[in-house]
């Protein structure tokens, strides 16, 4: 039956990423937005918990949790910091591209080098529909230029097209970036000059659980942006008194703030439903699609607004929610975007002639006409 | 973590869709052309008595310790673990109001009316209206008529007044927009001892249909929704025996009065809110088709709708199921259940909008399923609070909003 209990152990995970998150990353995060470093207590105190390796099979030193434990971690993380959630995390989405298009056997090759965090970030670099990378693939070398990363350096790169995944480990050159968010990541443009295909893992059907996993990991740091944003712009709504009130208390403010609530908790819902449908073997990419468009969408509603309950301070490098807004822009254009996922999200619907499956219809519902 | 039905729950709504298809949906079809509810000797309405619907869930028990289990139980033992649940009854609403809501609301049964007096009724009361329940022989309904000309969503401002006369007491005022109100057993309305007094001032009073006083029975034309009536009537100089007041004087004297019936709107709000996610899911549907058969799925313009739409009915079926999760577990809902209210009517109208608009001058003229729907589906976002009110309730535990 439906239930939403994650249960004792995804609660202890939650509270765990909340106090790593209050302890190393709130308090520094525009520190770690003009260096775009994190000190090395944090990156110890993150490997130490196990974060890095909460997906990862128990075979290969790691938790074995599901989707869902990660989109609890990570909604947590990104309400603090999302930059430093990247940074910290030394495989990111491309942990979903090793595993799923080259099984175990790639994650250890290219994995385990990089689970302890010293060293650079493997990076996903999304090469299907909606990218604005430009790559010519050879016969075993890559080249092109990729706009943006958010990353600095990168030990590899992990490059995921609907046809599979390839890795590439040298042959390629990051050229620094401003970045429009995510900086406590890093931001670079990649040039790659007939860089050496280390390995390819063909499959479509294994690419498009990739990208599907993908999506879902940036739908939880949308999800714990907006949670933020819509909490700190209420407090100081409570806070901020003008007309003899706070402004909470206008009405016009009052529903802003619930329809934010409402927001951030939409875009929850649809992620723990695409989590639960990944972990439960169910088809999933249409579900990690949707649960994508649907953070993005939320989040770019309530980030902008966050800034504008708190008016001119909100512009202001002083509060965060400016960071905010820049970076859930930032982190929903990767994967192509919410249009490439829209394709994804309607493709089954357009090729099926039952009824709509929300989640849970039997297969022979539906219409009369 | 789950996100499916159980077995037992599954196959109920299975069997709803079997009924919906050959019964509900022709039957609402059948009274909006018709322009009126569905008449109380209609045999569909015999049918479902003999299917097993349209009694109470009161279990007939009077100790008040054995109540909650009528929640979770049931005489067939593969149905024990779910059914009466609110997730469950989220199903069950969600699927019959996809084949049509206004059938829905027309189902025989004691309606809004029995949650207020099986949790603030005496023994013989609960004898008195609910007992005839258990096993109807004949289709019977009751009726809830809280809503009046100047009081809707502000429930406080009922003018109707009571005043107590010996062993009697004698109410006169108007009431609005009560479903199946001219058909019911009896009217479950709330009054005011005094109209100064607001929520404090409110009594709730079981009118049995027939009592002098009571009448000017209006049913109402509607947008949509035709299949059950609306209908507003008057109290002149009714009176009515002492022991009609709902509960005891000491519910009453301990405020409880108008808890009584905002408790009824809290658990149904997410039950209102599953019933636009099933008339959406409707319009959806229809639209989906219409557009197959139109070749109209090759337009960027139209996928991109149809997304939207599809999404925004799942999150808003997921808004309603936690609501109902967290009542199932006794936990505090407020926000969540006005939430899935705020939220679910709004997507069901854009859905059936959307429908319009792909019907194109199909859907102008009238006769589609989708422009029913269209029409039906407004209701949702006013009726158990509109929208605005769901704002307000959210604001007040977000920012403590004062009133």
């Amino acid at each position: 039956m439906i239930d939403f209990e994650i249960g004792d152990e995804l609660e202890l995970v939650r509270a765990t990423a909340r106090e790593f998150a209050d302890d190393h990353l709130r308090p520094t995060l525009r520190q770690h937005e003009s260096t775009r470093a994190l000190s090395d207590a944090t990156r110890a105190a993150f490997r130490d918990i196990g974060f890095a390796t909460l997906e990862w099979p128990e075979s290969l030193g790691g938790s074995g949790l599901g989707g869902l434990a990660r989109f609890i971690v990570l909604e947590e993380l990104a309400a603090a910091d999302p930059g430093a959630t990247l940074a910290l995390d030394p495989l990111g989405p491309a942990l979903y591209a090793l595993v799923e298009c080259g099984g175990e056997a790639a994650l250890e090759r290219f994995g385990t080098p990089l689970a302890d965090g010293e060293t650079a970030r493997s990076v996903l670099v999304w090469c299907g529909e909606g990218c604005r990378a430009k790559l010519e693939f050879g016969d075993d070398a890559v080249s092109g230029a990729i706009p943006w990363l958010p990353a600095d350096a990168a030990a590899q790169l992990v490059l995921l097209d609907a046809d599979g995944a390839h890795v590439v480990s040298e042959g390629f050159t990051l050229e620094p970036a401003r970045g429009a968010g995510l900086r406590a990541a890093g931001a670079a443009s990649v040039t790659l000059d007939r860089a050496p295909i280390a390995a390819s893992y063909p499959g479509g059907e294994a690419a498009a659980r990739a990208a599907a996993r993908g999506r879902l990991y940036t739908a939880a740091m949308l999800v714990g942006i907006a949670r933020e944003s819509a909490d700190y712009s209420r407090a100081y709504a409570l806070d901020r008194v003008t007309f003899g009130k706070p402004i909470a208390h206008h009405q016009a403010l009052a529903f802003l703030i619930a329809d934010m609530a409402t927001a951030t908790d939409s875009a929850r819902l649809a992620g723990w439903d695409a989590a639960w449908r990944l972990d439960s073997g169910h088809g999933a990419e249409e579900a990690c699609a949707t649960a994508f468009i649907e953070a993005a969408e939320q989040a770019m509603y309530v980030t902008p607004n966050g800034v504008q309950i708190l008016g001119g301070h909100g512009f202001m490098q002083d509060h965060p929610v400016e960071k905010m807004m820049r970076e859930a822009r930032a982190l929903s254009l990767l994967f192509g975007g919410v249009d490439a996922a829209r394709n994804t999200a309607i493709s089954e619907l357009i090729e099926s002639d039952g009824p709509v499956q929300l989640t849970w219809e039997a297969p022979d519902a539906g219409r009369t006409g | 973590m789950r996100v499916e039905l159980d077995e037992a729950t599954r196959r109920r709504v299975e069997g709803i869709r079997m009924l919906g298809r050959a019964q509900v949906r022709p039957l609402g079809l059948e009274a909006d052309r018709l322009g009126r509810p569905i008449p109380p000797d209609h045999e569909f309405f015999e049918l479902l008595l003999k299917i097993g619907q349209g009694r109470t869930r009161w279990s007939g028990e009077q100790d008040p310790a054995a109540e909650p289990a009528a929640r979770d139980e049931s005489d067939r033992p593969e149905l024990k673990a779910t059914i009466g649940t609110s997730r469950a009854l989220l199903a069950v609403a969600e699927e019959l109001s996809y084949w049509d809501r206004g059938v829905a609301v027309s189902l025989p049964g004691p309606g809004l009316g029995e949650p207020p007096i099986i949790g603030m009724g005496t023994p013989d009361q609960k004898e008195r209206f609910l007992r005839p329940f258990i096993d109807p022989g004949k289709p019977r309904w009751g009726s809830f008529a809280m809503t009046e000309p100047g009081a809707g969503s502000d429930v406080a401002a009922i003018r109707t007044v009571c005043r107590k006369d010996g062993d009697h007491w004698v109410l006169n005022g108007a009431k609005s927009f009560a479903a199946n109100a001219s058909r019911a057993d009896w009217i479950l309305v709330w009054a005011t001892i005094d109209r100064n007094l607001g929520r404090e001032g409110h009594r709730a009073f079981v009118i049995e249909q027939g009592t002098p006083g009571l009448g000017d029975f209006h049913v109402e034309k509607k947008m949509g929704l035709k299949a059950y009536e609306s209908t507003s009537f008057t109290m002149r100089d009714c009176r009515v025996p002492a022991d009609s007041l709902l509960g005891s004087d000491e519910h009453y004297a301990r405020k409880a009065g108008f808890k009584g019936a905002m408790k009824s709107f809290n658990s149904t709000r997410p039950l209102v809110a599953a019933m636009a996610v099933g008339m959406g899911r409707a319009a959806f549907d229809e639209a989906l088709a219409f557009a197959k058969e139109q070749d109209l799925l090759g337009d960027v313009r139209v996928r991109d709708r149809l997304e939207r739409i599809r999404r925004r009915l799942r999150v808003a079926r997921l808004l309603c199921w936690r609501a109902a999760w967290l009542a199932d577990h006794s936990r505090p809902n407020i926000v969540e259940a006005s939430m899935s209210k705020a939220v679910a009517p709004a997507v069901a109208l854009e859905a059936a909008s959307l429908g319009m608009e792909l019907l194109g001058e199909v859907g102008a003229r009238g006769e589609h399923l989708i422009e029913k729907l269209f029409r039906d589906v407004k209701a949702m976002d006013i009726v158990e609070g509109t929208g605005q009110i769901q704002r307000i309730v959210m604001a007040r535990q977000l920012v403590q909003l004062p009133r």
